[in-house]
């Protein structure tokens, strides 16, 4: 086993292709087009922010490439390659052989995620006794040396102890070694901090960092927080309404961002650097029905910058100037016909801020 | 026995969870094709029962008919459900047991959700130590092994009506109406309060109150009417509950006496000749099986439409 | 600690009302307590033996209650005089076949309802969860005597195997003849218990399954057969056993039917029979062992309630 996993390790190139992937679900509403044909790849290593608000399909995404999805109802259309072979298609008892092992995903809660009546020790020993075939002993002492991995005190303790014994942290910090466990080439982390103290949530960012880049893991960060992927992974895929706007290199995107939603993701975040009481930009409206999609650009009914072509007709996704940036946007920030808008913006809300001194 | 509508039960409603976006079933029918059977059933059943006396076509339930003696007759045209051991028409005698099974279990029901039904709306409605008290003594009825105590008070019934004549009038009608009524009103108190107090706590009740409603308005005209559905399944499903329980006592004897034909009864006074005559003996199953069924059915959908999970008795 | 002396305390005192109750209850009309006592038409000798025996009859009835509750405390249930049997010794007859029909009844609620319910909720809305809801739904509306009479008829009739009339058969006696006789019976009550615990069991394992904990043992690669019993059903199981206890209660009613039923000699026949025949120090005695019996099996599901779920544990402790 070590040594085919090694020389797979060491290897570079693609780990994960998806090509058009579209997962829909059937509900009695109509069909909800949760994913509408995605397209991306992420190399051997490399980690990838997939952005977006609730309900924009990321979350969705990320467990349709894992093939995490309830059978019933559920259509997936595309193809997923894992270490080059489409795993879309593969039988549950299949997937059973690559989820845990090859594939590990880190869920938001981990109060109600970890099972409440098994304790820690056994959580993190099963899939080491599933898949990798170890005695009772060694899955304890290995699950011991995972919870030692991820800065665990008194590791040997808390192999008997129950979920809620723990704190938020660490409970988090257990599920991750749930996921480490395997040696899993791929890791999913789907808002790993949300559920988290603000003072936790960048110790546990930079755990599953440091643990990606020493097991030469890849990392797909599902979050609706663009500063949480911000200096955590190496390219940025923004999402709404089902489908990828806008993707590039993490400084990339934060350096020349094109897409009008991406820009109100980022105004949409507090930063400490802002003075205290300024006011946060919301984005107005709500996200779009995925039954019912809107005929062009999909965010174009809330975007402050479109114009009739955004209603009309969909844009596709296209090549930025700089390397690994696309985006889906006809008038761009940058472009004179978002600047002339902006101007007009400026121009109203200072008029109306007139008004209101009056 | 609890009918619990705990969940989806005969067709399933599902609680869509956020991920799992399983289809839902559509429209929802007014008239489920059970609901039709259990109406329709119990309907021609309180039909027959009622109108047992003026129908030509029931015979007396104690009327011999002459030669059917011995279970002479099996179920046919003559005799529907056969003739028993004393030569009596086996139908007559189950309608006529109807009749009785039916009318106890009601009028029973009804003293349970008077008695009940007030004690649970006060301790619900006023709260505060009446509700304390009302809960304690809930809690200790339903302590009480069922099945003991009612052959108890019935058995002491017998010897006070025997023995004094200021009781002769409590007949075994009067105490199996009595005992099963009891035993009735601890769960329909439950079952009121915990409707009570979600529904005082409700915007319209509350606006009502802060409008200067007297409370006897707001029991009645707010309170009561909202009560009504979870109401209607309870007593549905304690009827059907009510007519084990008045079966179970009257196959030991101690519900009306012979010769009034009780199902219960009937089972008892002819399983000893069940390989002879299995008509005498599982006419008066069916019949209690299918009465108890669709009193159940009927209660389990009042309890899906209205949502009422506490509606079990 | 606390919370299981509350708890005790809380049975001790239902024990003292009902007891109390059926006290009255039995003495209510009563012109000669001595005399009903003593089984009604009797010699004075017998009745002088009563008087004997039970020297406080004309006091207040709280007077007479203390000194029952002392007897029974001590262990001395009387003698039933109408059959001149000590009732300790009729208990130590009878308690066993009571216990076997309501055990096995248990046993086979259980074995239907655990695996049915586990699966119906794993397999919803498939042929086996449909099926079975119809059944359990007709199951839960068919009474104890119902299930007899047709066992009888379509079983015990026909097949040359099971018999008409029960006996009591101690099952380290004779294994095969014990079930025999206990089989049809035990399945008169137990149906009915299967057919609500599979719907109490699918209904909770459907929202376990829904559940976050679920989702993560499905991406650890866990197989469906061990996400079932070793993680949904555990967490699904606290409505069940709290249903088992409450069933126990009423199981005492469907086991004094089934006995009279399959002509069984235990405790539910013997009590019918005290009741005729106003054998008042046995009636007494049987509500006495019967909630305390209830007690029991209340008490004990508590304790299990911890043993399943830490965290009560946990809360009880530091309670």
């Amino acid at each position: 086993m070590t040594t085919l996993q090694t020389s797979l390790r060491s290897a570079q190139g693609t780990l994960i292709e998806v090509k058009d992937l579209k997962t829909h679900f059937t509900t009695p509403r109509g069909v909800v087009r949760a994913v509408d044909g995605v397209t991306f790849s992420i190399e051997r290593g490399k980690s990838l922010g997939i952005v977006g608000e609730s309900g924009s399909g990321k979350t969705v995404l990320s467990r349709s490439i894992m093939g995490l999805l309830p059978k019933h109802g559920t259509i997936r259309e595309g193809s997923v390659l894992f270490q080059g072979q489409d795993i879309l298609h593969r039988s549950p008892k299949e997937m059973r052989g690559i989820w845990g092992s090859e594939m590990a995903m880190i869920f938001q809660d981990p109060m109600s995620s970890l099972n409440p009546l098994m304790k820690i020790g056994r959580q993190i020993a099963e899939p080491l006794r599933e898949h990798l075939g170890m005695s009772v002993k060694d899955a304890r002492t290995t699950a011991e040396r995972l919870l030692r991995d991820v800065r665990i005190p008194e590791a040997a303790r808390r192999l008997e102890q129950y979920p809620h014994e723990l704190s938020g942290g660490m409970r988090q910090r257990v599920m991750i070694a749930i996921a480490l466990a395997c040696g899993p080439t791929m890791l999913f982390a789907d808002e790993p901090t949300t559920a988290l103290d603000v003072t936790v949530q960048a110790q546990i960012l930079e755990l599953i960092n440091e643990q990606r880049r020493d097991r030469n893991m890849s990392l797909i960060l599902v979050t609706h927080d663009l500063g949480v992927v911000a200096g955590n992974t190496d390219e940025i895929a923004v999402m709404y309404g089902g489908k990828l706007v806008e993707k590039a290199p993490t400084k990339t995107l934060f350096a020349h961002m094109k897409m009008p939603y991406t820009q109100a993701l980022l105004e949409s975040i507090p930063r400490l650097n802002q003075p205290s009481h300024s006011r946060l930009t919301t984005i107005p409206g709500r996200p779009p029905d995925l039954v019912n999609p809107p005929r062009g650009c999909r965010f174009a009914p809330r975007c402050a910058f479109a114009r009739d072509r955004c209603l009309e007709e969909e844009p596709e996704l296209t090549k930025g100037e700089q390397a690994g940036h696309v985006f889906a946007c006809f008038y761009p920030v940058g472009s004179s016909e978002y600047e002339e808008r902006k101007l007009e913006l400026k121009r109203k809300s200072s008029a109306s801020a007139e008004e209101g001194k009056k | 026995m609890s009918t619990t509508a705990t969940s989806s039960t005969l067709d399933a409603a599902e609680p869509s969870a956020a991920m799992s976006a399983s289809p839902q079933k559509g429209s929802r029918k007014r008239w489920h094709p059970t609901t039709i059977f259990a109406s329709i059933w119990l309907g021609a059943l309180t039909i027959l029962a009622i109108l047992a006396d003026y129908l030509p076509f029931i015979r007396g339930y104690q009327e011999r008919v002459k030669g059917a003696s011995r279970f002479q007759f099996g179920p046919g045209t003559d005799f529907l459900f056969g003739s028993d051991q004393l030569g009596r028409d086996m139908f007559a005698r189950c309608i006529y047991g109807a009749q009785i099974s039916l009318r106890v279990a009601a009028s029973s029901i009804l003293l349970g959700l008077l008695i009940g039904g007030t004690m649970g709306l006060a301790a619900g409605y006023l709260r505060g130590w009446f509700d304390r008290v009302i809960s304690i003594f809930v809690d200790v009825l339903l302590a009480f092994p069922a099945l003991i105590i009612s052959i108890l008070i019935v058995g002491r019934f017998d010897v006070l009506s025997a023995s004094s004549s200021t009781f002769s009038w409590l007949t075994r009608t009067w105490s199996i109406t009595f005992v099963l009524g009891l035993l009735s009103i601890a769960p329909i108190a439950r079952i009121v309060r915990a409707q009570t107090l979600s529904l005082s706590q409700r915007e319209f009740v509350l606006a009502a109150r802060s409008l200067g409603a007297k409370n006897s308005r707001v029991i009645f005209r707010e309170i009561l009417p909202n009560l009504v559905p979870a109401m209607t399944s309870v007593v549905f499903t304690g009827i059907a509950v009510l007519l084990v329980a008045e079966g179970g006592l009257a196959f030991l004897g101690y519900s009306v006496k012979p010769p009034s034909p009780s199902w219960g009864l009937l089972v008892s006074e002819n399983r000893e000749r069940i390989q002879e005559a299995w008509w005498a003996t599982i006419f008066p199953c069916i019949m209690l099986f299918l009465t108890v069924l669709s009193f159940n059915m009927i209660g389990d959908r009042v309890a899906r439409r209205f949502d009422i999970r506490e509606a079990a008795l | 600690m606390r919370y299981t002396l509350q708890r005790v305390g809380q049975f001790v005192i239902v024990f003292v009302i009902v007891t109390f109750v059926v006290m009255v209850a039995t003495r209510i009309g009563s012109k000669d307590v001595a005399r009903d006592l003593a089984g009604g038409a009797v010699s004075d000798a017998l009745i002088e033996r009563v008087n004997n025996d039970y020297p406080y009859l004309d006091k207040p009835l709280v007077v007479q209650y203390g000194y029952w509750l002392k007897d029974m405390v001590t262990g001395n249930m009387g003698t039933s005089y109408a059959q001149s049997q000590d009732v300790v010794d009729m208990f130590k007859q009878r308690l066993p076949v009571t216990f076997f029909v309501g055990f096995w009844a248990i046993f086979i609620g259980l074995l239907i309802a655990v695996p049915l319910g586990v699966y119906s909720a794993y397999r919803r809305d498939g042929w086996v969860d449909r099926v079975s809801s119809y059944i359990s739904f007709a199951f839960i509306s068919t009474p104890p005597l119902v299930f007899a009479v047709f066992l009888i008829y379509f079983v015990a009739l026909r097949l040359d195997v099971f018999p008409v009339l029960s006996d009591y058969v101690a099952p380290w006696d004779n294994p095969v003849e014990h079930a025999k006789n206990f089989f049809l019976p035990a399945l008169s009550l137990g149906m009915g218990l299967a057919a609500i615990w599979t719907r109490f069991l699918r209904a909770d394992m459907i929202i376990t399954l829904q559940s976050d904990f679920i989702m993560l043992a499905r991406a650890k690669g866990m197989s469906p057969s061990r996400i079932l019993w070793r993680h949904a059903l555990r967490a699904s199981v606290l409505s069940l056993v709290t249903s088992v206890a409450l069933q126990v209660s009423s199981l005492v009613g469907g086991a004094v039917i089934a006995e009279q039923f399959f002509g069984l000699a235990g405790i539910g026949t013997r009590l019918v029979f005290a009741v005729q025949a106003n054998d008042i120090l046995v009636i007494q005695a049987v509500t006495a062992v019967l909630v305390v019996t209830v007690v029991a099996v209340n008490l004990l599901v508590d304790l299990l309630y911890a043993v399943i779920d830490p965290r009560i544990r946990h809360a009880r402790v530091f309670a």
